[in-house]
C-alpha cells in the first residue's frame, strides 16, 4: 500500500501527501477549487497564465526560467482543470529527488516556495496585474478557447458534452467564452484574482520521497498554509440519473476528412459520489474499455468501421462517451453496432473470459497508476472535488466482488442521452 | 553483463543470446508494474533494402502496416491473449523502429509467452491484410485531420529531397493497397531476425528466466539482415518553406535545421544529448530568446523542441502555435547565427546543462520511456543511463560548433499549417 494522508493545513487549506521512494523526482500541486463557469469563468482561465508570467521577486519569464534551471530543470505549469463541475486554477511541478544530484539539497522547499510565490505574491503595477502581461494572456485566452476545434478528435467529446450538460455547470466551457474572455483587463482580473484567493478551497499535493510532516512542513513556512476563512464549500457535482428528456441527435458539418462520432450516455447515477461505480468500471471496460471489449472487437475488427472505438466512464459527472472516428457515410452502421453492443450487455450477452478479463484490465490499470506521480496527482484531485477518498487499491478490491448481475444492471441503467455526429465535409 | 550507476541509483542487466537476440532487465524497485519492450530496428525509412541478393523496394507504409498484422496468429489474435491476462498490449512504428510491448501487475512470464511468440510468428493472408487495409486507411484519415501531424510531414518532405523520412510512416491509402502478404513476409523475414532486435524488461522479474524464455520463443537460426538504402545524401534542404492549409484557429509551424549524420564511430546517444542541449539553450522554454518571442506573442506555451536522429540523418525541430511564423522563423535564425558567432556564456551553458540533466533523470520514473530509450540505445551499442558521464564531456564549444553547422546557408526548413 502507498502511503497517503490528507490534512487540514489551515481553514480552506487541504494538502494530499504521497509518500513512496520509487521514484526519481516528485510532483507537486497548488490549486485552488473553485464553482465551474459563472462570470468569471474567462477570468479564471486566464489567471494562472498571468501568474505565470512574473513574480514581486522574479519579475519576468527569464528570471522564472532561470530560477527552474537552477532547480536541475524543475518544471511549474499553469493547469486550467475541470474536476466534475468544479475548476482547478493553480499550478503543477514536477521537479528530481534531491538525492540523485549533486549540490541539490533544499531543491524540493525551493520548489514549493515558487510555487507559493507564484500562487501568491505576483508581480504588479499600481495595484494589479501588470498591463502588458494581462494583454498578452487576454490574446493567448481567445487562441486557446478557437483552438479547441483545431484537433477534431479532441473537439468532438468536448462539444458532445456542452450539447449533453447544455443545462448544467458541466456543459460550461472551462476556460469562458470569447466574448468574456475579450473584456478582460488588468484591474478585473486583480479583483477576480482577489475573489478567487478568498473564496477558493485551496488544494496542495505533493507525491515523492518526503514523508507527510516534512512535506507538510515545506508548505507551513509559505504563505500557501495561510488561513483561509472565507473559503466557501464547494457544492457537489449534479448527477443526473437519467436524461432530461429522449435522446437527441446533432449532425454537424466541419471541414475536415473524417467523420467524428460521439454517443452520450446517462449511467443511472453510478458516479464517485452514488450509484455502483464499481459495476459500471467492469460494464464500461467489457463495453468499450480495452482491445478486447465489445466495441474494438465488433465495431473495429470485425466489420473494420473505424480505427478507434472506445468508451468512456467519468464518474465525476455520471456520464459515459463512446467515441470513434469513422467515414462519413458510415454513421448510421457505426451508430447502430455502437448501440448493438450496448444491448447485447443489456441481454446479459456476456461472457465469463469478458468479465474476468474486464476485471483484470482495470486491476493492470489502477496498479499501474501507483508507478505514476503524475496521474496520482490528477487522481487525488479528482477524489478532493468529489469529497471522497477512494484510493486505487480500494478500487482494486471492490471490482473483484462485481458479478454478472451488476454488470447487467449497470448496463440497463445505461440511458443514451445524445448523438453527436462531425461530418466531414472535406479538408 | 550487469552494470551499476551508483549515483543515479540504476542497475541493468544484460545479455546477448546465441541468436543475437539482445536482452536487457532494468529492475525497478517499489514498482508494481512491469513493462517489456520487443523492438526491432526496423522503422519506415527502411523501405527499400537488398535482402538475398535482390532488391525490394516496398510500398509506403510497410513498417507500420506490418506492425498492426503481427498481432494476427493462426489461433487468434494477440490481443484476445493479454485481455484473459489484464495486460495492457499496445506497438508502434516510427521512422526508425517498431516495437511491440505489454505492462501488467500479474502474470509477467504468461505475458512475456504471448509477447514472443505473436512477434516472431508471421501469419497474414489475403484475407486479413484486405481487412487491415479498411483499419489503417482510417487511421491515415484520422491523421489527414491533424494539424500537428501534417506540419511534421510537411517539415521532412521539405528538408529532405530522397532520404525515406520525407515518406509518412503510415503511407497513404493508395500505397497501402499495394501491400500484400508476400511483401510482409519478405519484410518479416529481412528485419524480424533476432540479430535485428532487442528485448527489454523493466521493473520487476527474474532475468535468467527472460533469457530462458526468449531463447525458447525466439528462432535458433537468426537470418542475414536486409541491407537498407537510403538514396543519396544532400546538405541542403529540399524546399525553403512549405505550406499548408487546414481548418486551424490560428497558424503552426515547425522550423528544422538539417544536421550531419551521425558520424561512424560518433555516440548516437551524445549526439542526442548535445542536441537537445543546443535547442534549449537556443530556444527551450526557459531560454532568454523563448521569453522575447513569447512576450511578443510570436509563440505560445505549446511550443517545443526535438531533436531527431535516423540512419543517414539528423534534424534539429522547433516549433508551435504562431500569430507570425514568418516573424518568428527570422528570429530564431538570427539567433542561431549570433550563438554560432559569439557562442554560449558560461553561466548560460551551465544551467542549461543542470536543467538537461534534470529533464533525462526523469525517464526513469516512466518504464515506457526509459525501456523504449533502451532499446533505441542497444541498437546504437549505447545505454541510456551512460547520459549523466556523456553530459560532462560536452562543453560549450560543443554546442557552439552545432550552431555553426545549423547556421550555414539552406540548411532550414520551414513548414507552415495555415487557416483556411
Amino acid at each position: 500500500m502507498q502511503q497517503v494522508t490528507r490534512k487540514k493545513l489551515a481553514e480552506g487549506v487541504h494538502l494530499t501527501c504521497v509518500t513512496t521512494p520509487k521514484f526519481k523526482r516528485a510532483v507537486l500541486r497548488a490549486a485552488l477549487l473553485l464553482p465551474l463557469g459563472g462570470p468569471d469563468a474567462a477570468l479564471r482561465a486566464c489567471l494562472p497564465h498571468v501568474l505565470r508570467r512574473g513574480t514581486r521577486a522574479l519579475p519576468d519569464l527569464r528570471a522564472i526560467g532561470e530560477a527552474l534551471d537552477g532547480l536541475y530543470g524543475a518544471r511549474i505549469e499553469a493547469v486550467v482543470r475541470r474536476e466534475g463541475e468544479h475548476l482547478a486554477v493553480g499550478f503543477l511541478s514536477d521537479c528530481i529527488d534531491e538525492g540523485c544530484a549533486p549540490g541539490a539539497d533544499g531543491l524540493t522547499a525551493g520548489v514549493i516556495r515558487l510555487l507559493a510565490e507564484l500562487l501568491c505574491d505576483p508581480y504588479t503595477q499600481d495595484g494589479a496585474f501588470c498591463p502588458d502581461y494581462t494583454a498578452g494572456e487576454r490574446e493567448n485566452l481567445i487562441d486557446r478557447i478557437a483552438a479547441q476545434k483545431n484537433d477534431p478528435r479532441v473537439w468532438a467529446p468536448l462539444r458532445l458534452t456542452q450539447l449533453m450538460c447544455a443545462d448544467e455547470a458541466y456543459g460550461q466551457p472551462v476556460h469562458g467564452t470569447k466574448a468574456q474572455a475579450e473584456k478582460i483587463n488588468e484591474k478585473k482580473l486583480y479583483a477576480a484574482y482577489q475573489r478567487a484567493l478568498d473564496e477558493a478551497q485551496l488544494e496542495l499535493f505533493y507525491c515523492g520521497p518526503l514523508d507527510a510532516g516534512t512535506a507538510e512542513a515545506l508548505f507551513a513556512q509559505t504563505p500557501l498554509a495561510q488561513p483561509r476563512p472565507g473559503a466557501l464549500p464547494l457544492p457537489p457535482t449534479a448527477v443526473l440519473a437519467q436524461p432530461a428528456g429522449e435522446a437527441r441527435e446533432v449532425v454537424e458539418e466541419e471541414p475536415v476528412t473524417q467523420g467524428k462520432l460521439s454517443l452520450g450516455f446517462r449511467t443511472g447515477g453510478a458516479s464517485l459520489t452514488g450509484g455502483d461505480p464499481a459495476a459500471y468500471w467492469v460494464f464500461q471496460t467489457l463495453y468499450g474499455g480495452s482491445t478486447s471489449s465489445k466495441l474494438f472487437l465488433n465495431v473495429r475488427e470485425k466489420q473494420s468501421l473505424c480505427y478507434y472505438a472506445s468508451a468512456q466512464f467519468v464518474p465525476a459527472k455520471g456520464i459515459m462517451m463512446v467515441n470513434s472516428g469513422i467515414e462519413n457515410d458510415k454513421f448510421e452502421v457505426a451508430r447502430d453496432e455502437i448501440l448493438r453492443q450496448l444491448d447485447e450487455c443489456r441481454a446479459g450477452d456476456i461472457t465469463d473470459a469478458e468479465i474476468d478479463g474486464a476485471r483484470r484490465t482495470l486491476t493492470t490499470n489502477w496498479g499501474a497508476m501507483l508507478d505514476d506521480p503524475l496521474t496520482l496527482e490528477r487522481y487525488w484531485l479528482g477524489q478532493a472535488a468529489a469529497g471522497t477518498m477512494v484510493s486505487a487499491e480500494e478500487r482494486i478490491a471492490q471490482v473483484q466482488t462485481v458479478g454478472r448481475d451488476r454488470i447487467v444492471a449497470a448496463a440497463q441503467a445505461t440511458a443514451l442521452d445524445t448523438v453527436y455526429f462531425m461530418k466531414g465535409a472535406g479538408a | 553483463m550487469s552494470k551499476i550507476w551508483t549515483a543515479l541509483r540504476e542497475r541493468m542487466e544484460q545479455r546477448t543470446l546465441d541468436n543475437g537476440l539482445r536482452v536487457c532487465y532494468l529492475p525497478k524497485e517499489g514498482f508494481g508494474k512491469t513493462f517489456a519492450i520487443l523492438a526491432t530496428d526496423f522503422g519506415s525509412v527502411d523501405a527499400s533494402f537488398t535482402i538475398d541478393g535482390q532488391r525490394h523496394d516496398t510500398p509506403a507504409g510497410v513498417a507500420h502496416f506490418l506492425e498492426h498484422k503481427m498481432f494476427e496468429d493462426e489461433d487468434g489474435n494477440a490481443l484476445q491473449k493479454f485481455a484473459r491476462t489484464g495486460a495492457s498490449p499496445n506497438a508502434f512504428t516510427s521512422h526508425t523502429m517498431t516495437a511491440y510491448h505489454f505492462s501488467c501487475t500479474d502474470r509477467f512470464e504468461e505475458n512475456l509467452e504471448i509477447l514472443l511468440k505473436f512477434v516472431f510468428t508471421p501469419y497474414f493472408t489475403e484475407e486479413n491484410v484486405q481487412k487491415e487495409r479498411g483499419i489503417i486507411a482510417q487511421e491515415i484519415g484520422m491523421m489527414d485531420d491533424t494539424p500537428g501531424w501534417q506540419a511534421f510531414c510537411g517539415l521532412l518532405g521539405g528538408m529532405y529531397r530522397n532520404h525515406p523520412v520525407r515518406v509518412p510512416i503510415a503511407g497513404s491509402v493508395d500505397s497501402i493497397a499495394r501491400i500484400t502478404p508476400d511483401v510482409l513476409y519478405t519484410c518479416h523475414r529481412a528485419f524480424y531476425s533476432p540479430r535485428n532486435m532487442a528485448l527489454v524488461v523493466c521493473g520487476t522479474a527474474d532475468f535468467d528466466e527472460v533469457c530462458r524464455m526468449a531463447a525458447q520463443y525466439s528462432p535458433a537460426d537468426a537470418p542475414a539482415i536486409g541491407e537498407r538504402h537510403y538514396g543519396d545524401r544532400r546538405e541542403a534542404v529540399n524546399e525553403l518553406t512549405v505550406e499548408r492549409r487546414m481548418p486551424v484557429s490560428r497558424p503552426q509551424f515547425l522550423l528544422g535545421f538539417k544536421d550531419v549524420p551521425c558520424a561512424p564511430g560518433e555516440s548516437q546517444l551524445r549526439r542526442g544529448l548535445l542536441g537537445e542541449l543546443s535547442l534549449r539553450i537556443l530556444c527551450g522554454d526557459t531560454s532568454p530568446l523563448y521569453a522575447q518571442l513569447y512576450e511578443k506573442r510570436l509563440i505560445s506555451r505549446d511550443f517545443d523542441t526535438d531533436y531527431m536522429l535516423f540512419p543517414e540523418g539528423a534534424a534539429a525541430i522547433l516549433g508551435g502555435e504562431s500569430r507570425d511564423p514568418e516573424a518568428a522563423r527570422a528570429a530564431i535564425e538570427q539567433e542561431v547565427a549570433r550563438l554560432a558567432r559569439e557562442g554560449v556564456g558560461r553561466a548560460l551553458f551551465s544551467r542549461m546543462k543542470k536543467a538537461l540533466y534534470g529533464l533525462r533523470l526523469r525517464v526513469f520514473d516512466v518504464p515506457e520511456a526509459y525501456a523504449r530509450q533502451q532499446a533505441a540505445a542497444l541498437f546504437a551499442g549505447e545505454d541510456y543511463a551512460d547520459f549523466a558521464a556523456l553530459c560532462d564531456t560536452i562543453g560549450a564549444d560543443d554546442v557552439q560548433a552545432v550552431y555553426a553547422r545549423w547556421a550555414q546557408r539552406d540548411r532550414s526548413c520551414m513548414s507552415a499549417i495555415l487557416p483556411q
